[in-house]
């Protein structure tokens, strides 16, 4: 039992594992006291702006119904009745008031939300001072006061109905090192119905996340009704059931855009697009062309014939009808994984070609400028995907930010074009990885970007690595993909959270920590640290009905740092 | 099997479709037949036992609600004209054969291995007579059940198979196929496990391996030693009650499933220290690497003659709330480090004269014995067989955990053996490290997927006389990072690859079966098991163009 005691020792005179607001992600700058505080009965949050919009509104009482409602205890032996004591001498808090400073525009939430990227305002300040009964959450702007208001959710612990936190005396200034703080979500290899959207965008809007970019059409299925094109998911999509409507398009969007996320749509093309050709296959090449594997990076083979001025007029029209229903003031291209071979093959492509007298790089480069002109003749920034600027060398709008997906090793290279980009590392962001082979045939194959990337991975990703200062402004953010050959509903929770959270604090606190600290100091994945926030958040996720899986047996999960590697 | 081999050779591939596991031999034909809206299963039992009408009942339901289309591309509106001609079938007839004892199929799983008799014979003509039915027992009747089930489909209200007359003569390779699911690293309610039983009896699985308690908590309520799970369970909600175990034993009984309960012993006991501190050696001590192979470090005393006893008369207790003839005692990872620094432990060796080993040998004889007094089959972990000198009786069962490659020293030593491989049937592998400030990947890397375990042979390297030493397999999900938020995805389908292997015989072909696993997983899936898809949609309703080679 001499072990015991020196184990006793060491964890008296190592600094005490305070980390009683779990905050995930963790705020920029945050002090806090030792003031147990306790929620009012008639606690209540007040809008200090005259005419509030609806969307703020909505969001206080959705705040103020989950403080209610969430029954999460605190993480340590015994959960929230060790605090009895504190609880019964605690502090009150009547009431949480909010208020933008003065000089502020009033918009909603959603306008907020659909501003440019690089113009939006998140920055908000809360503070619960020890000794006064109300607190106060300012912001520049309705996004701000609702990120704030997410902030102030993750601080409570139930005990018996009583919420209540330990550390009052909380200060937080707080604001995103990144704006953009994504996930993108594939909806074509298997269908997702609207409710696992929703609930998905609610468990982002908690962490803070700040885009969904919805990779909703894929060469598998065509599940979005476009107004231009009806037929395509009439004869594209899995089944009747399996299409977003114009209606649930709309509930989406407004659904994400009034929780301060941002929908940006990728159509994936050229390549990445046989479904199309379910309903219009003169404009597939290679369409389920055998064998796959020549013509396309995964079954079934077909892309675009981007040769033929028809299927570019029809590209255009798509990303017209598709732009014009979306707020957002960006929207993808996709672009990735065109496989020469389907084109070189195709005799249609090769007739068209030969008639224009151009080859398949100009017809390329037309084809991206085409669509490019769409997007941005609806005020938008357009997105693409990396191996169009550096492996097709395709010329593209200067504004364009290009979504950086095959090695995080490429971002250097797409920063020293010169061009804005978003992290999306296959090597450490890809949630699908690690689940072994889906196609058949393949008995002993793994995934072809094994292993499985764990959250501790994602967690040393480091956003501004090799790039010197000045292409700094070029990082608007980043963001983890869910490819779902392998998923779908019935796994939609477990295989994302909590490690999609991980981006959502890699890019909203950036490299350093509130206390200046490096994120990647010694022992960031420890129990101690990280870990111990990272297990609480993925408590609340459940305590609210998002399936996130467990990181650890909850024995260690009680008992931060006891599972260490080296404890 | 050569004349299976044949009919499988001359089936069409897109002819046989939703069965898993494979029944041994089976005929189709390529005739539409569809159930009539009065269809009914009639038993032919006199005074059948009511978990058997209970079966009968939830076939009936199954092939009601299972309201699964076919595979193919337009699901089933392809079958429309031929169903317009389809004759109906009005009755299947349940039977047993003459002479056959009139059980129930609960008494029927729960008999000793090698003795139940799974075995069966479905006819389904094509013209709409009378289906028939026919088994040795109430369990053979029950796994035909489930086969007949899984040969129907729906398309606009109608539920029909196309691949009438149908010939089915069915009996398992080996009687365990089997599940481990540890409940003690984090816990699952009682609703999880019934759904979880619910789909391993879809697969005709026999044996569910409870792994109920370990280091971090002790769920298991068991009466007369009440404290274990008062101080070691998570949470007062987090216990399984004895009325609990009796509804699971017996939801699984009815399902033609056998529980063997594990109380891992003497390692991973950690917990019981919460209770009884004075037993557990180690107990949380750090570094935990050097006494444990994960956190909190701690294992029962075992050179005590008091601690023996408290876990053989435990061992008593619990052998009481588990009508199987199986019960582990478990007995990986024993740490020696662990007692070689605990004084107490080293007293007692000096005491008795014993060294580790032979204190060993002695504890396990005494729980052994407790369990063969209460009429149980002792069941361990292959350590203790082949790294520990311990006397065990001839009639344990040993768990190949550590390697496929450990399997024949087993059988060589003349144990009878269940293969629960880690190089192929660990479920929780290739997730990442859980342990804290480490950025490696999980021990076991990388994830085991349903091809790598479908590839599993029970009998290599094991000689024909010692074949017979193999009684099956299970897959096996360790739950540091699983809990009931990903319980069905983890499991299935995956864990129906085994289920496979050990009913129908290895050396099946992955890229044939990829279609019925596609269709035995969209079938759990309309029974509210949420198994993950292994394909994107379009592959699923396309066998074979998604093939690496296709």
């Amino acid at each position: 039992m001499i072990l015991r005691n020196w184990l006793a020792m060491v964890l008296l005179l190592s600094p005490a594992p305070r980390y009683t607001t779990a905050l995930w992600p963790i705020p920029s700058s945050l002090s806090r006291g030792a003031t147990a505080v306790k929620l009012s009965s008639v606690f209540d949050i007040h809008i200090d702006i005259s005419s509030p919009p609806a969307d703020l509104v909505a969001a206080v009482s959705r705040t103020r119904s989950r403080i209610t409602t969430d029954r999460f205890q605190r993480l340590v032996i015994g959960r929230s009745t060790t605090d009895i004591s504190s609880i019964s001498s605690a502090r009150t808090l009547t009431s949480l008031s909010l208020a933008l400073h003065p000089g502020s525009l009033v918009r909603s939430i959603a306008d907020e939300t659909n501003q440019p990227i690089t113009s939006r305002s998140e920055v908000y300040s809360l503070a619960i001072t020890g000794d006064r009964p109300s607190a106060i959450l300012i912001a520049n702007s309705t996004l701000g006061l609702f990120r704030g208001l997410a902030t102030f959710e993750q601080l409570w612990y139930d005990l018996n109905g009583t919420k209540y936190l330990l550390d009052g005396g909380i200060d937080i200034v707080d604001q995103p090192a990144f704006p953009y703080r994504g996930f993108s979500f594939d909806t074509s290899r298997n269908f997702y119905p609207v409710a696992d959207i929703l609930r998905t965008i609610d468990a982002m809007s908690w962490v803070k996340l700040s885009i969904l970019y919805w990779h909703v059409i894929d060469s598998q299925s065509f599940p979005l009704h476009v107004e231009a094109y009806p037929e395509l998911a009439e004869k594209g999509a899995y089944s009747a059931e399996e299409i977003y409507s114009q209606n649930d398009i709309r509930t989406i969007v407004q659904y994400a855009n009034e929780r301060g996320v941002d929908v940006v749509m990728e159509l994936d093309s050229p390549g990445h697009t046989t479904a199309i050709g379910a309903a219009h296959p003169e404009l597939i090449a290679c369409a389920a062309k055998s064998p796959w594997a020549s013509y396309a990076s995964e079954p079934p083979a077909g892309q675009l014939r981007i040769a033929s001025p028809a299927t570019v007029e029809f590209a255009k029209t798509l990303f017209d009808s598709v732009a014009s229903v979306l707020p957002s003031k960006m929207m993808s291209s996709g672009g990735d994984e065109v496989n020469l071979p389907c084109w070189e093959e195709d005799e249609e492509t090769e007739t068209d070609l030969a008639e224009r007298n151009i080859t398949i790089a100009d017809a390329l480069n037309d084809f991206v400028q085409a669509v490019q002109g769409v997007i941005t003749s609806h005020g938008k920034t357009p997105f693409i995907k990396s191996d169009m600027v550096l492996t097709h060398n395709v010329p593209v709008v200067n504004d364009t930010v290009v979504v950086v997906w095959q090695t995080s090793e490429d971002a250097v290279s797409v920063a020293e074009r010169n061009l804005r980009f978003i992290h999306q590392p296959s090597n450490y962001f890809y949630l699908d990885c690690g689940a072994g082979e889906w196609l058949g045939n393949d008995v002993l194959g793994n995934s072809w970007c094994d292993p499985f990337k764990t959250w501790q991975r994602a967690y040393s990703f480091d956003p501004l690595a090799n790039l010197t200062e000045d292409q700094h402004h070029l990082v608007l953010g980043g963001q983890m993909p869910i490819w779902s050959e392998q998923s779908s509903p019935e796994n939609l929770d477990p295989i994302i959270w909590p490690r999609l959270a991980v981006a959502a604090e890699v890019f909203w606190t950036g490299a350093t920590l509130p206390d200046g600290s490096p994120r990647l100091g010694p022992n960031a994945t420890s129990g101690r640290n990280a870990l111990a926030r990272l297990n609480e958040l993925r408590y609340r996720l459940v305590d609210r009905g998002v399936s996130a899986i467990a990181l650890q047996p909850k024995w260690c999960v009680l008992r931060p740092g006891e599972c260490d590697l080296d404890s | 099997m050569r004349f299976l081999s044949l009919l499988l050779a001359l089936a069409p591939a897109a002819g046989v479709f939703g069965l898993w596991p494979q029944p041994r031999s089976l005929e189709t034909g390529s005739t539409a037949l569809k159930l009539a809206s009065d269809f009914d299963i009639h038993v032919s039992v006199q005074h059948p036992p009511s978990d058997l009408s209970d079966a009968v009942s939830r076939t009936k339901s199954f092939l009601q609600n299972d309201k699964l289309g076919r595979l193919v591309v337009g699901r089933g509106s392809s079958d429309s004209s031929a169903l317009k001609t389809a004759k109906s079938l009005k009755t299947l007839q349940l039977s047993l054969s003459k002479g056959a004892t009139v059980r129930s199929i609960t008494e029927e799983s729960r008999l000793a291995l090698g003795t139940r008799s799974e075995e069966y014979i479905l006819d389904i003509p094509a013209d709409g007579s009378t289906a028939t039915l026919t088994a040795n027992s109430t369990l053979g009747l029950l796994r035909g059940l489930t086969t007949f089930s899984q040969l129907f489909y729906e398309w606009s209200g109608q539920i029909y198979t196309v691949e009438a007359p149908i010939s089915i003569t069915d009996a398992p390779a080996y009687p365990w196929r089997g599940l481990m699911l540890d409940t003690s690293r984090n816990f699952f309610p009682v609703a999880d496990i019934m759904r979880t039983l619910d789909a391993m009896s879809l697969v005709k699985m026999s044996q569910f391996h409870w792994h109920v308690t370990d280091s971090q908590s002790f769920p298991l309520v068991i009466p007369g030693f009440t404290e274990l799970a008062n101080a070691g369970a998570y949470d007062p909600s987090m216990v399984y009650s004895p009325s609990d175990v009796q509804d699971i034993v017996d939801y699984a009984g009815a399902r033609g499933i056998d529980v063997m309960v594990e109380i891992d012993t003497p390692g991973h006991t950690a917990i019981i220290g919460a209770a009884h501190p004075e037993y557990v050696a180690c107990a949380e001590a750090s570094p935990w690497t050097t006494f444990a192979n994960e956190p909190p470090a701690g294992q029962l005393r075992l050179a005590s003659a008091t601690v023996a006893n408290f876990t053989a008369k435990m061992f008593t207790a619990v052998a009481k709330m588990f009508p199987s003839t199986v019960l582990s005692t478990g007995g990986d990872e024993l740490n020696t480090e662990c007692y070689a620094q605990d004084s107490e432990t080293q007293a007692d060796l000096t005491s008795t004269g014993r060294t580790l080993e032979q204190a060993l040998s002695v504890f396990t004889q005494t729980t052994h014995g407790a369990l063969k007094a209460a009429g149980k089959t002792p069941a361990v972990w292959e350590e203790m067989v082949l790294d520990h000198n311990v006397t065990l009786s001839n009639e344990t069962v040993v768990l190949v955990w550590i390697s496929s490659m450990n399997a024949a020293a087993v059988a060589e030593k003349n144990f009878r053996l269940v293969h629960a491989p880690s190089d192929y049937f660990y479920l929780d592998c290739g997730a990442g490290e859980w342990i804290g400030d480490d950025v490696a990947n999980s021990w076991c890397d990388p994830f085991k997927t349903w091809q790598k375990a479908y590839t599993f042979d029970p009998q290599a390297n094991i000689s024909a006389s010692q074949a017979h030493l193999v009684l099956g397999g299970e897959q096996a999900l360790w739950t540091e990072q699983s809990g009931p938020e990903n319980l069905d995805p983890i499991v299935w389908p995956r864990a129906a690859a085994s289920a496979e292997v050990f009913w129908t015989g290895p050396g099946g072909n992955g890229s044939e079966a990829l279609p019925r696993l596609h269709d035995v997983a969209f079938r759990m899936r309309q029974r509210g098991v949420k198994a993950i898809q292994l394909q994107p949609m379009w592959c699923a309703l396309r066998p074979g163009q998604c093939n690496l080679d296709s």
